[in-house]
């Protein structure tokens, strides 16, 4: 656990780094506590007045052409977005450290069938895999869809740990601990830990930035989180036909989504250059 | 060599197979029935059914797999719900505009990418390279239907300076000169789109190999020599840092592929993107199964590609 | 490479991008005035009469088949459906009729092919013959089943012969389906025609031929200068696709495409239209109706009455209670009304009805009243026997403007005293409550047929589609006699629409127009709410003065 304060210090200490990580945690804080302090996005029709005003002080984000607060809107669409990355990062990142574990120590024919399927998933973009399931329901409930970007995003980690665990299984220090009779798995498995968990950081922190890129795309598309709960990509989608007479309706929904990856992007660098400063 | 190439190819056809298995699965195990629609065009029970057995539904899993791997081993992948027309037919209709706009974008995004890349690489650390770094991920992260919109908003629509939409005017219809000029003025706006937010892996793959290729001795001899910088950089350098980035070219096109869907929609761009996002619309399932056979075929073949050209420009990797 | 590399590259591609970007607008009108570009959201794939079965019945096909092939004849001005007079010669040059059950058909002997060959009656009994066997047509033979026959007499005259007296058989001789010539696929087997060379260039007898399809991108037809009723003005026609309303919409502003079935919502975007020098829009009857839909019967025991609902005062007290006009004014500007009964604009028996009742709250404050409906705990909601007057609106969640609408009945209905609770509901489940008959009032939409005839499936009591069990033995009747009538058709519609207006099954919220955008160049404008664009052979090309307006 040293090693991972070790590497937080790290990024902290890069201005870039440090930027992510302040923006990462102000979008934490504005999705946990934020939707509180706005009026409810769900209520907020002007009866008698609908349509988009710009910008005031009333409303500093604007209104859609609902009436509704644009501002309400994006913080409230913080919560989805970021939930939906975290719990499914969370998922794939899970499945694929237990695939790759599985695959690197028991070897053989478990790893042969383990890896050929990596291969296969990997050969289909994500955004194809989720176009052929999402496409063939009517609608999909929001923890269905945490569930199949999770379980479509675990291939390449899985290499990844499985390469450490390999690579751990031909260590001088393991086959002397071995041969010592300790418990092989026990050792792969703490070196492991220690090991993997900055590959593991780094996959998962542009894990949540490729998340909410993807999510974004499927609101696009009318397949991501459904109607009238708010969420970025479906706040772009609505955005379309006023683009031109009120632009602020797609403006700041769209700036969140590239802040927030940008964000995430900067900190998966950071602790890239951390932990494997050749690159840099 | 030619037994490595053998082993690799054997590895991409067993790959293939595996994703096709895939593929087939995910549509037919989940629940949900791509026949049945809602609105205005909703089928019958008894056109359903009809449906259902003239594309083989009602058999078991396992004679639909076989009839499906079956069929696409002659080319065969079903007759589409919305065209009552062949899936191959139409996918190769497709596929030469979706070719045009990844190869147009490929171009961008490696003439800039690199250029962009070496520069970052010569002022390491500097300014304008943290810069860079920051403007190629800004670019990484904006949504490309986001950016499309914009595009298209504006430069197209607002300001009139690029079409907005479609591919060829359909009165533009003129000698070749003409119409490739047609084409080439739609083409603009989707391409740097594709391009903008796929530009920053070439760059920074660039800058490592080109900061790993500055750091070597001769380099350091022919700045010793007196030769001009820019020379050292673009003539001695670069060409050694060019290749091994090149060859990485394979895995561009899954970003560039699930790109185009956004931005060919878009963009009104009539290529597989496009089919693909009207089956999606239609629950045209035999469509957009055929648009996921091609993309894996695709990305399959392109990761071969890139390993057999690291392979011939770097000999190492065959002996290991 | 320096600062300037960078500024000569980006210069260059802004040369490039000025050098080839002139104004789309301005060189397509100079190229080409007398082409139509429509911009459309699916590609024509098999836009062939007799093909256009199930996924393939779609306005993509039928938009560009209704240019191909002609009609035996068209709906007139009146859209009216019913008897033998309303309709306007095509193909057929006249008709009489022998008896209640025949009907005889003079095709116009000018009538020819697009490769030459003249139309002829057996071409007519052959597409009937193909479009009434259900293992080719299933749907067009379901629509056609009381046709007992088509024969040809000679050359020129094809006979009709129906299984019992309605109204409606010169409508079902004409409307469904157009004759395909027998001289060239004869010979070929039904199941063979989709896939066939014919397909994808089809040879028809209407006002446009084939050129040909950019997979994708476009279907391009052409003035079929032979065409006998008078060869069209408007030389070239595009069906141009882009899937994405969006992109299409962008297409019309920017000039690449001059046609447009609808602009799409919000309100705002007609503002767009109108800053175009270029373009305008025209409102033309669409056939979608939205209604307030009130449950019959008990959602938790479809046996019993419904608790509140059952009672026809309070449906009544809830329609005075809404200002519709309001209402409809706010979601969708003047692109929509207030019906009288079931009718969307298409339907041609709701085009003189008398206006919908206005709202009225003190009336329906009183009836409600009369029926034991007071507050009798302050909370602003009334009740009886200590039940308090709460209903639940379903709704998809699909529809934006009928959520808008549902907003703003709960408000108003709140006023009345009436509490209202709105369930937006996944298509699928609100399908599915639908069915089984799971809810109080239910925020239906629907598209109707240019035939009355389709009422009797909603509001009939053993209507396929009627989901609230409304049920009176007096709407049936007259339904029945209105479906045969040929002498006062206009009148036993009417009173099957009075009748149900005063039985208040439903509250009719808004019938429909569709707002197509259309470039001011063309003159003699005729959009027909029965395809939109059937009658662009009549259109006209206006001089060239006013191609260019001021500022271009």
């Amino acid at each position: 656990m040293s090693f991972a304060l070790d590497a937080a210090r790290a990024v902290w200490r890069t201005p870039r780094g440090r930027a992510g990580v302040l923006f990462l945690g102000f979008l934490v804080l504005l999705a946990l506590v934020g939707p509180s302090l706005v009026p409810d996005p769900f209520r907020q029709f002007d009866l008698l007045e609908l349509s988009s005003a710009a910008p005031s002080v009333d409303h500093p984000f604007g209104t859609d052409q609902l009436s509704r607060d644009v501002l309400a809107r994006v913080v409230s669409g913080a919560r989805i977005s970021l939930a939906v990355a975290a719990l499914a990062v969370g998922l794939s990142i899970t499945l694929g450290a237990g695939m790759g574990l599985v695959a690197g120590y028991l070897g053989g024919a478990v790893d042969a069938l383990i890896m050929r399927f990596v291969d296969g998933a990997l050969a289909v973009p994500r955004l194809f895999l989720l176009l052929l399931v999402l496409a063939v329901p009517d609608r999909v409930p929001l923890i269905a869809l945490i569930l199949l970007i999770g379980t479509t995003g675990w291939f390449a980690t899985s290499r990844l740990v499985r390469a450490e665990v390999l690579r751990l299984r031909e260590e001088s220090f393991v086959r002397a601990a071995e041969a010592l009779g300790a418990s092989r798995g026990r050792i792969i498995f703490r070196h492991l830990l220690v090991n993997a968990t900055g590959p593991l950081l780094v996959a998962a922190t542009l894990g949540v930035g490729d998340v909410i890129l993807l999510e974004a795309g499927l609101s696009f598309l009318g397949l991501g989180v459904q109607p009238p709960t708010p969420s970025w990509g479906g706040m772009i989608m609505d955005a379309r036909p006023v683009l031109d007479s009120a632009p602020w309706v797609g403006l700041f929904p769209g700036v969140a989504v590239t802040l927030t990856v940008l964000a995430t992007s900067l900190v998966g660098d950071a602790l890239r250059d951390v932990l494997d400063p050749r690159g840099a | 060599m030619r037994r490595w190439l053998a082993g690799r190819m054997l590895q991409a056809a067993v790959t293939l197979a595996i994703a096709l298995v895939l593929l087939f699965l995910l549509v037919h195990i989940l629940p949900g029935d791509p026949l049945a629609r809602e609105g205005e065009r909703a089928l019958t029970p008894e056109q359903i059914e009809d449906l259902r057995r003239r594309y083989g539904l009602d058999r078991p899993l396992p004679s639909q797999l076989a009839a499906f791997l079956g069929g696409l081993g002659h080319g065969d992948l079903g007759t589409s719900i919305e065209y009552g027309r062949p899936v191959t037919a139409l996918l190769l209709e497709r596929l030469p505009a979706t070719l045009l706009l990844g190869g147009a974008a490929l171009l961008l995004n490696f003439t800039v990418g690199l250029w962009l890349g070496v520069r970052q690489a010569v002022r390491k650390d500097s300014r304008e390279d943290r810069w860079l770094t920051t403007l190629s991920l800004t670019g990484y992260a904006t949504p490309s239907f986001w950016l499309g919109l914009v595009l298209a908003g504006f430069v197209g629509v607002r300001w009139r300076l690029l079409p907005a939409a479609g591919m060829h005017d359909p009165l533009g219809a003129g000698d070749f000169l003409a119409s490739s000029g047609d084409v080439l003025r739609h083409l603009i706006l989707p391409a740097v789109t594709l391009s903008v937010v796929s530009i920053a892996g070439t760059m920074r793959y660039q800058r490592s190999a080109m900061i790993e290729v500055l750091r070597l001795p001769y380099i350091v001899t022919a700045r010793a020599k007196g030769i001009p910088e820019h020379r050292v950089v673009w003539r001695h350098a670069w060409r050694n840092a060019l290749f091994p980035v090149l060859t990485l070219f394979g895995l561009w096109l899954p970003i560039l592929v699930s790109g185009s869907v956004f931005v060919e929609a878009v963009f009104a761009w009539p290529g597989l993107g496009s089919l693909a996002i009207a089956a999606v619309n239609n629950r045209d399932y035999p469509v957009l199964m055929g648009t996921s056979v091609v993309v894996a075929l695709a990305v399959v073949l392109g990761t071969l590609a890139s390993d057999v050209a690291y392979a011939v420009l770097d000999p190492r990797v065959r002996r290991s | 490479m320096t600062r300037w590399t960078l500024g000569a590259w980006l210069g260059g591609l802004a040369a490039t991008a000025t050098t080839l970007g002139t104004p789309p607008a301005r060189a397509q009108a100079a190229r080409d005035p007398s082409a139509a570009v429509i911009a459309t959201g699916a590609e024509a794939s098999v836009p062939v009469p007799t093909l256009m079965e199930g996924a393939l019945a779609s306005t993509a096909n039928t938009d560009v088949a209704d240019q191909l092939f002609l009609h035996l004849a068209e709906l007139g001005p009146t859209l009216m459906t019913s008897g033998d007079r309303a309709f306007e010669p095509a193909l057929a040059r006249s008709w009489t009729r022998r008896d209640s059950v025949t009907l005889v058909f003079d095709l116009d002997p000018r009538a020819t092919w697009h490769d030459g060959a003249p139309v002829t009656a057996n071409d007519v009994v052959f597409t009937f013959r193909r479009a009434r066997d259900p293992a080719v047509s299933t749907r067009l033979a379901g629509v056609l089943r009381h046709i007992v026959s088509v024969t040809a007499e000679g050359e020129r005259r094809v006979v009709f012969r129906f299984a019992y007296p309605y109204a409606e058989q010169l409508y079902d001789a004409v409307f469904h389906v157009a004759p395909i010539p027998e001289h060239l696929l004869g010979r070929l087997p039904p199941a063979a025609l989709a896939t066939s060379a014919y397909a994808q260039a089809p040879i028809g007898s209407g006002p446009y031929r084939w050129v040909r399809r950019l997979p994708g991108e476009y279907v391009e037809l052409a003035a079929n200068e032979k065409f006998f009723l008078g060869a069209p003005a408007i030389k070239r026609v595009f069906f141009r696709l882009a899937t994405d309303a969006g992109a299409r919409f962008n297409m019309v502003l920017s000039g690449e495409a001059n046609l447009m079935d609808n602009v799409p919502p919000p309100r705002d975007n007609l503002d767009r239209v109108a800053a175009v020098p270029t373009l305008r829009v025209v409102a033309v009857p669409s056939p979608i109706l939205g209604y307030l839909l009130f449950n019959q019967r008990d959602p938790r025991d479809t046996s019993r009455p419904h608790p509140i609902l059952g009672d026809q005062d309070v449906r009544r007290a809830i329609g005075l209670a809404l200002d519709r006009r309001v209402m409809v004014r706010a979601t969708f500007g003047t692109s929509a009304s207030v019906p009288y009964g079931p009718t969307s604009p298409l339907l041609w028996i709701g085009h003189r009805t008398p206006p919908p009742a206005r709202a009225n709250v003190a009336e329906a404050r009183r009836l409600l009243a009369a029926r034991g409906w007071a507050d009798r705990d302050g909370d602003g909601i009334l009740d009886r026997n200590g039940q308090p007057l709460a209903l639940t609106i379903m709704l998809p969640n699909t529809s934006g403007s009928r959520a808008q609408l549902a907003l703003q009945a709960q408000e108003q209905l709140r006023q009345a005293g009436i509490h209202i609770e709105l369930e937006r509901l996944d298509f699928s489940v609100y399908t599915e409550r639908r069915g089984r008959g799971s809810f109080d009032i239910d925020f239906a939409a629907t598209s109707q047929d240019p035939s009355p005839t389709g009422l009797s499936q909603g509001w009939s009591c053993r209507g396929g589609t009627n989901f609230a069990r409304y049920c009176d033995p007096a709407v049936d009747s007259l339904l029945e006699i209105a479906g045969r009538t040929t002498s006062h058709a206009a009148e036993t519609w009417q009173a099957v629409l009075a009748r149900i207006e005063s039985d208040y099954p439903a509250v009719f919220v808004y019938a429909l127009n569709y707002l197509t955008i259309v470039d001011r160049r063309f003159a003699n404008v005729r959009i027909r709410p029965e395809s939109l664009w059937l009658g662009l052979r009549e259109w006209t090309v206006s001089s060239g003065a006013r191609l260019r307006p001021a500022g271009y």
